[in-house]
């Protein structure tokens, strides 16, 4: 039994797998996009070593040092993008920035996408009663205001990023859920599934086993399509002072280069905008090449 | 056609429980009484309970006959922590221990008022503790009924206290806070805002204007400059123009809303001296903020028309218009426009009660008294009242556009109403 469905599987699953990764290795947006997302995970990933080193150390970690000596430095080469109003280094407050929104980005994800994934192919397999209990918990989720329900969930938990982690969870997974759902629907009507159930297989080996990883490509584009969102919604909470508290966060800096905007500190503003413009668009671009890829009925590009 | 209406207003029923369930969940469930948060840290329990009273959540969740007290909080010795042991006055370890005919003192944080009715449990063992019959058992449980002496005496040994619990009296089994909301959100009644001390209905009717004046201009311009974009888009497809639109709306997508808002109010406003900085005076302080709200709009909007301009385009009709040899703009304003306003006029109708709550950010930069700034404000001063009643009034909103909108396809296009 497991044998006979091993290579349909393969067959379904890895080649056209393989020839989507193909065709956006040959975009050359899809490369330099894919540049950016690497030195940004790099950074974050360095930031996060920094962060726990400092942590494990107990002392004051460089991007919190006040150098009341060496405020409103403009960019120069003793800092290379200018120091703020405490004298802080505006590039490692930066990296750190970069750390929470990656943390943002994959923390929300690992919430929202199980559950759209989840309820969108037990909802599109089953159909039926099971199914009405999906569009009704998606149409009621997708009826709330969303920036006002992140605000709302943000509030009733509580400042800090679990606030900010569950917010763009539970309000985004209605997205990937419909999404899911449509594609599930779809593949229940072709051969391999009729010829699972033929062969007597249970739902659940049937609906994980083999129609899963024929819809899981949507869960990717959703993925780099919700990214820049979650970071977008972390700027916004964190810029409240619902997010990140008392570590750098690209919305807290944004919020204090605001202010000191108008004593003509224009670094620390352009810095962050720059970082959340290239990362944003990266995502952006690359996920217009791999829906592209992946999903020619959604192609965007003009023939 | 009166079928399909009425068929598609009972679909909607259910997402309106659904919305109303949503926001007792977060805000009652998770959320509790915002109390302590609304009177402070020093608040005494006593008002904290009064406050829990006059806004019902004193009562239980879903329903039952007893509910906790701020009066007395629910003890276990076996896990109390060393403040709530010396209040009891217990011992380091174990549990409270009664001499014979030594009684058990409640460290109540206020009298109880005579008006409730109260259950105290107590559960323990010891030959001083009614035993009630029950010879074998290693703990036994009693229950007092009564305000007039919710107390305990050990009586013939000692006693060794477990638990100690206080609790209040229900008016009937269904007096929770569920039945309350659901009361309260079928008369429209939306409580009252705990920082403004106003009702949460009055704020919302003030704030209605305001947000319009930013919001419906605009959904106006917007609509109109996005869909001459993606129409020229469309019209030259493929061609450098169309290319470098594309790219500048991905481009406009990428910054950040809250970089356009500072950017505009410093630059334009202040530093150039294009717009009044802030305020809510004249049309003019209208402008700057329109203008932002459209420009970061604009490269989503753009791409959404453009995609559903371009599969239509795939169609067959349009190959026969173009076999009939009509002129490329006679195809695409006469055939095109007019069969791809079905998504656009979904579009629109969803975003229609978007309007309502107006631009949260946009309203507190710019000094805007809307439901925005409301809203914002509400969420700063943990006023939760408001915060439900825009978040609820917003969701019924949007429930309402989505049937009207379905209604309105139906209208245009007969073949939805098969689906």
């Amino acid at each position: 039994m497991n044998a006979s469905a091993q290579p349909e599987e393969s067959a379904c699953g890895a080649a056209p797998g393989r020839a989507a990764w193909r065709q956006v290795w040959a975009s050359r947006t899809a490369r330099a996009c894919l540049a950016v997302l690497a030195v940004f995970f790099l950074v974050a990933l360095g930031a996060e070593i920094a962060h726990a080193w400092y942590a494990w150390r107990d002392v004051t970690p460089p991007w919190q040092a006040q150098d009341l000596a060496a405020r409103y430095q403009a960019p120069g080469a003793a800092h290379w993008l200018g120091t703020d109003g405490l004298g802080r280094d505006v590039g490692l407050r930066l990296a750190q920035g970069a750390r929470i929104a990656f943390q943002v980005g994959v923390v929300s994800s690992l919430i929202a996408i199980p559950i759209g994934v989840l309820l969108g192919c037990l909802g599109g397999y089953f159909g039926g009663k099971t199914d009405d209990v999906v569009t009704w918990l998606a149409t009621t989720f997708a009826s709330i205001p969303g920036l006002l329900f992140v605000l709302a969930i943000a509030m009733v938990v509580g400042k800090g990023l679990l606030g900010v982690f569950l917010a763009i969870g539970l309000t985004t997974w209605v997205s990937t859920c419909r999404l899911i759902r449509a594609e599930t629907l779809r593949q229940k009507g072709r051969g391999y599934v009729r010829a699972a159930q033929a062969l007597g297989f249970s739902h659940g080996r049937i609906l994980f086993r083999h129609v899963l990883p024929n819809v899981v490509h949507v869960a990717l584009v959703s993925f780099t399509l919700r990214f820049p969102a979650a970071i977008g919604t972390e700027v916004f909470l964190s810029f409240l002072g619902l997010g990140a508290q008392g570590q750098p966060s690209w919305g807290t800096m944004i919020a204090s280069a605001r202010l000191r905007l108008w004593q003509g500190m224009w670094w620390e503003l352009a810095a962050v905008t720059a970082a959340i413009f290239a990362v944003v668009l990266a995502f952006n671009l690359l996920g217009d090449v791999l829906r592209d890829a992946l999903d020619p009925r959604l192609r965007t590009a003009p023939e | 056609m009166w079928r399909y209406v009425a068929r598609r207003l009972g679909q909607a029923i259910p997402t309106v429980i659904g919305v109303v369930l949503i926001t007792f969940v977060l805000f009652n469930v998770v959320g509790g009484s915002p109390a302590a948060l609304v009177l402070g840290q020093n608040a005494g329990a006593r008002s904290l309970e009064e406050f829990d009273a006059a806004r019902g959540y004193d009562k239980p969740l879903f329903c039952g006959h007893w509910t906790k007290t701020r009066a007395l909080e629910a003890v276990d010795f076996a896990t109390a922590g060393p403040g709530a042991r010396a209040a009891w006055g217990a011992g380091a370890t174990g549990g409270l221990r009664l001499e014979d005919g030594q009684e058990l003192v409640l460290p109540l944080a206020f009298p109880l008022p005579a008006d409730g009715r109260w259950r105290l449990t107590v559960e323990g063992r010891g030959p001083g503790f009614p035993q009630d019959g029950k010879k074998f058992s290693t703990v036994w449980k009693k229950v007092f009924h009564g305000v007039e002496k919710p107390a305990f005496r050990a009586a013939g040994g000692w006693a060794e206290i477990r638990r100690v619990r206080l609790e209040k009296g229900t008016r009937h089994f269904f007096d929770s806070q569920l039945a309350d909301y659901a009361r309260r959100v079928a008369r429209l009644d939306f409580g009252t805002s705990t920082s403004l001390n106003q009702p949460v209905g009055r704020l919302l009717r003030a704030g209605f204007g305001p947000s319009l004046a930013l919001t419906v201009p605009i959904l106006v311009v917007e609509l109109a400059v996005s869909l001459t974009l993606a129409l020229l888009c469309a019209y030259r497809r493929g061609s450098w123009l169309d290319r470098s639109l594309v790219a500048v709306c991905v481009a406009l997508m990428s910054v950040n809303y809250l970089v356009w808002i500072v950017f505009g109010q410093f630059v334009l406003a202040y530093k150039l001296g294009w717009f009044p900085v802030w305020g809510f005076e004249s049309w003019r302080n209208l402008l700057l903020p329109i203008l932002i709200g459209v420009a970061t709009g604009l490269g989503t909007n753009v791409r959404f028309y453009r995609t559903i301009l371009l599969e239509e385009m795939h169609k067959d009709y349009v190959r026969t218009a173009f076999a009939k040899g009509l002129g490329e703009g006679r195809v695409l304003f006469k055939h095109v426009l007019k069969n791809a306003l079905g998504p656009v006029i979904v579009n629109v109708a969803l975003a229609l009660p978007f309007l309502y709550t107006g631009s949260l950010l946009l309203e507190s930069f710019f000094g805007i008294p809307g439901l925005g700034y409301l809203s914002l404000n509400a969420i700063h001063s943990a006023d939760v009242d408001v915060v439900r009643a825009v978040v609820l009034v917003g969701a019924l909103l949007f429930t309402a556009a989505n049937v009207l909108a379905d209604i309105a396809l139906a209208w245009v296009d007969p073949r939805v109403k098969l689906s």
